[in-house]
């Protein structure tokens, strides 16, 4: 008896015509559901959906990670009379903002000042990176950034269109597919039960050259524009700033790549009633934060 | 190798290809060459673990057929239990009891001088071992004849679709199917296709998808709130279903791609109306094998009250060590096994106020499903925790302090709410398909019609692809 025998017979043809044709529906589908998808995501309210469809223009451009979510935009633009933008989001990488502030600059009039937590330099993030790759047909610096950083994923979402849209930021989008994020903030007051245990939390910071490297490139960028840039350090829990570590040595290395004073906020509240968490003011927080910052002219 | 990788998509076109072009002896050696390579993927050193117990077994197979003497027979079947269970207690359980001595030792004021080894645990073990067991047990009840090719049988212990995770399929169901000459069948191949879909959608879409959320909570409960805690721990009892149940599907999909039939491992346990009703729901192949070759020869229910409860705990004890060398997973076996007296006490008062208040059978069914499924949530929180190591008793504690303060209990204290709506999505999508299923048996259905075959596979991948976590996170019944 031979080893391989190949018996085509009509009956198995027909199998075979089945399941071509299921493969070019499984594509057909992909390729249409994620059509349908983008233009969902494009035409939401979402930060990044607005940076990406040409509706982010602003006096102002905010960008941080989690606490950057502290500029909180409806006060400031109430209290200014300027226009936001805020790129910020939770765990956002320094070299995730350099491509949104690059891409910003780019396609956007100058904004008059760019305020920046220097903290975006504390470790990188590819699980929040590979959320992006459905704005990354709309921007080559963040395609590339994604097929440098995560080249199995970028494979992935060649070969599916759904799976550029299988993360968080994809959720966010849709959440405010009619809705405006600009009051996203963690508004919630710290539990009293963390409050006493403020000094048994501590916070590893990290400091990453290259991520300072990829801030100064967006400084330099947004100073060649006629940007000013602010770089602060926003606050922390009173008592809770001794227990991050690094946090002095993140502010020497980023002075000395950018040449310009980092503004240091990290005690500048006092009251365990203006915070969320450890690392998080609240809305009261950031309303007094806001304050302080107009009054030491960071913001107009 | 791990089903939802790269290299198992490779490994198993490579092997299908082959498989149906060769027949008869060719084709027990392809499995078993395939089987070795899929678990070598993995450590090849432990190969020779599963060579060892698989000549010993046959051997001693051999020697108990062939021998009339009731206590050489007797002879032969206990070492090849004291073999096996050696085996499986000095890779899974020695760290362990080491160090469980060395604590007790320490408590009564002495200080041990003795080392603990690092072994590693070779994955399947547990499966594998007791699979290999029910051979050489069934040979000796003259439940099973004996098998006399070799090669046959080898094949029949590192047959790869349940090597790694079960389902633990017995000598007597599956070494009889290795006889056959399985042609290639295109309605065996849809429906095994379909049930490795629906697997690789509850692994990668809904279990990895859960994962990271419990994983937070159980890292550090202290800093969440009540509901937050809550919905953990239910996230938890389904990634742990769609986890398991998952690899069983996949398991068994593939298996009857290859014209194998095994049992089913799962039916919607989370559905029991009751703990006995449950361990017939839930890992099926572990419990039935506790159920043969422990609880009925310990007497089963069969020598009075005080012996069944007895019985039925120490069953339960040993299948909770039988998960994982820690006390935690001990304690879980504990609960459930208090469970199984405590509704033997329970259910007939149950039953007398059903009948006094002459409640419908809906809100029967549903309080009874309620409290079961409840308690056995409680008793997730120790099996989950049981993982951490020294840490999982607090940690467990931790859990359920904080669930029962009631601090927090809004959705809008929940940090990750997109997760939270995510896996109540997922969730939703499971229990619609498991549910609708009693009635329209999806996986049959789409066997009647290639346009409803081509549409339910094409909405699984879709569903895979929008949903699912790819990072080829092992399955969590690979540890035990």
């Amino acid at each position: 008896m031979p080893l391989f025998t190949f018996n085509f017979n009509p009956y198995i043809m027909k199998h075979f015509i089945w399941y071509a044709a299921f493969l070019a529906m499984l594509f057909t589908g992909d390729r249409l559901a994620g059509w349908l998808l983008q233009r969902e995501t494009m035409a939401s309210q979402f930060r990044y959906s607005q940076l990406y469809s040409g509706r982010a223009g602003a006096d102002l451009l905010l960008v941080g990670n989690s606490r950057g979510l502290t500029f909180y935009a409806p006060y400031i633009e109430q209290a200014t009379g300027q226009s936001t933008c805020n790129l910020s989001y939770n765990g956002l990488p320094m070299d995730v903002a350099n491509v949104l502030i690059q891409d910003y600059l780019e396609h956007y009039p100058a904004p008059k000042t760019l305020l920046l937590d220097i903290t975006m330099c504390d470790r990188a993030n590819n699980e929040l990176l590979a959320g992006f790759a459905m704005y990354a047909p709309f921007s080559p610096r963040l395609s590339g950034l994604i097929q440098d950083s995560l080249p199995k994923m970028w494979g992935g979402n060649q070969f599916s269109h759904l799976t550029r849209f299988n993360n968080e930021i994809f959720q966010r989008a849709l959440f405010h597919r009619r809705k405006s994020d600009k009051d996203w903030l963690l508004d919630r007051v710290i539990s009293p039960k963390l409050v006493v245990e403020v000094a048994q939390h501590q916070y590893p910071l990290e400091v990453h050259p290259q991520l300072v490297a990829q801030l100064q490139v967006a400084v330099q960028a947004a100073q060649a524009k006629g940007v000013a840039v602010q770089l602060v350090i926003s606050p922390y829990f009173p008592g809770f700033a001794q227990h991050v570590s690094n946090l002095d040595a993140l502010k020497t290395a980023v002075e000395q790549a950018t040449g310009l004073p980092v503004h240091d906020y990290r005690q500048a509240l006092s009251d365990p009633g203006d915070f969320g968490d450890f690392m998080h003011p609240n809305r009261a927080g950031s309303i007094h934060y806001i304050d302080l910052l107009r009054k030491d002219g960071l913001l107009p | 190798m791990i089903f939802n990788s790269l290299p198992f998509l490779i490994f198993a076109s490579v092997f299908f290809l082959l498989y149906f072009q060769v027949r008869g002896r060719g084709r027990m050696w392809l499995i078993l060459l395939a089987g070795y390579f899929f678990y070598g993927w993995w450590d090849w050193r432990f190969l020779s673990l599963i060579a060892f117990t698989t000549v010993m077994d046959f051997t001693l197979g051999l020697y108990i057929d062939r021998s009339e003497n009731q206590t050489q027979r007797r002879a032969a079947v206990v070492v090849s239990i004291v073999m096996n269970l050696t085996f499986l207690g000095f890779f899974k359980y020695f760290n362990f009891f080491a160090d469980s001595l060395a604590t007790l030792v320490r408590s009564l004021g002495m200080e041990p001088s003795w080392t603990t080894l690092n072994i590693i645990l070779p994955v399947g073990i547990s499966f594998y071992t007791f699979q290999s067991l029910s051979y050489t047990v069934d040979v000796y009840r003259r439940k099973l004849p004996v098998e006399r090719d070799f090669i046959k049988f080898a094949a029949f212990v590192s047959l790869f679709p349940q090597l790694m995770a079960g389902p633990i399929v017995r000598a007597y169901d599956l070494l009889p199917q290795m006889s056959e000459d399985k042609k290639f069948e295109w309605r065996r191949w849809n429906s095994g296709l379909g049930r490795v879909l629906w697997g690789f959608f509850k692994k990668v879409a809904i279990a990895d998808s859960l994962a990271p959320f419990v994983d937070q909570i159980f890292a550090a409960p202290e800093t969440f709130g009540s509901l937050h805690l809550l919905i953990g721990v239910v996230f938890y009892s389904f990634q742990i279903y769609c986890d398991f149940s998952g690899y069983s599907d996949i398991a068994i999909g593939l298996a009857r791609m290859m014209g194998f039939r095994f049992p089913e491992n799962f039916r919607t346990p989370y559905f029991s109306r009751s703990f006995s009703e449950f361990w017939t729901r839930w890992h099926i192949s572990l419990s039935s094998w506790l159920r043969d070759y422990l609880y009925i020869p310990l007497g089963g229910n069969r020598q009075g009250v005080v012996k069944t409860y007895r019985n039925n705990m120490i069953t339960m004890l040993l299948g909770g060590l039988w998960h994982g060398a820690n006390w935690a997973f001990v304690f879980w076996g504990f609960l459930h096994g208090l469970y199984l007296i405590l509704q033997r006490l329970v259910s007939p008062i149950w039953r007398s106020i059903v009948r006094v208040l002459r409640l419908p059978k809906f809100v029967d069914d549903g309080v009874c499903i309620l409290a079961v499924y409840t308690l056995t949530l409680f008793a997730w929180i120790y099996f989950r925790a049981g993982s951490l190591g020294d840490a999982s008793f607090k940690v467990a504690n931790q859990v359920i302090m904080g669930i029962l303060s009631g601090e927090q209990f809004s959705f809008g204290a929940i940090i990750n709410k997109f997760q939270v709506l995510k896996g109540l999505l997922l969730i939703g999508i499971l229990l619609t398909v498991e549910i609708t299923n009693f009635r329209w048996n999806w996986n049959e259905r789409q066997l009647w019609n290639p346009a409803w075959r081509m549409a339910a596979f094409a909405a699984l991948l879709w569903l895979i692809a929008f949903f699912g976590t790819f990072g080829s996170n092992a399955f969590i019944y690979f540890q035990f």
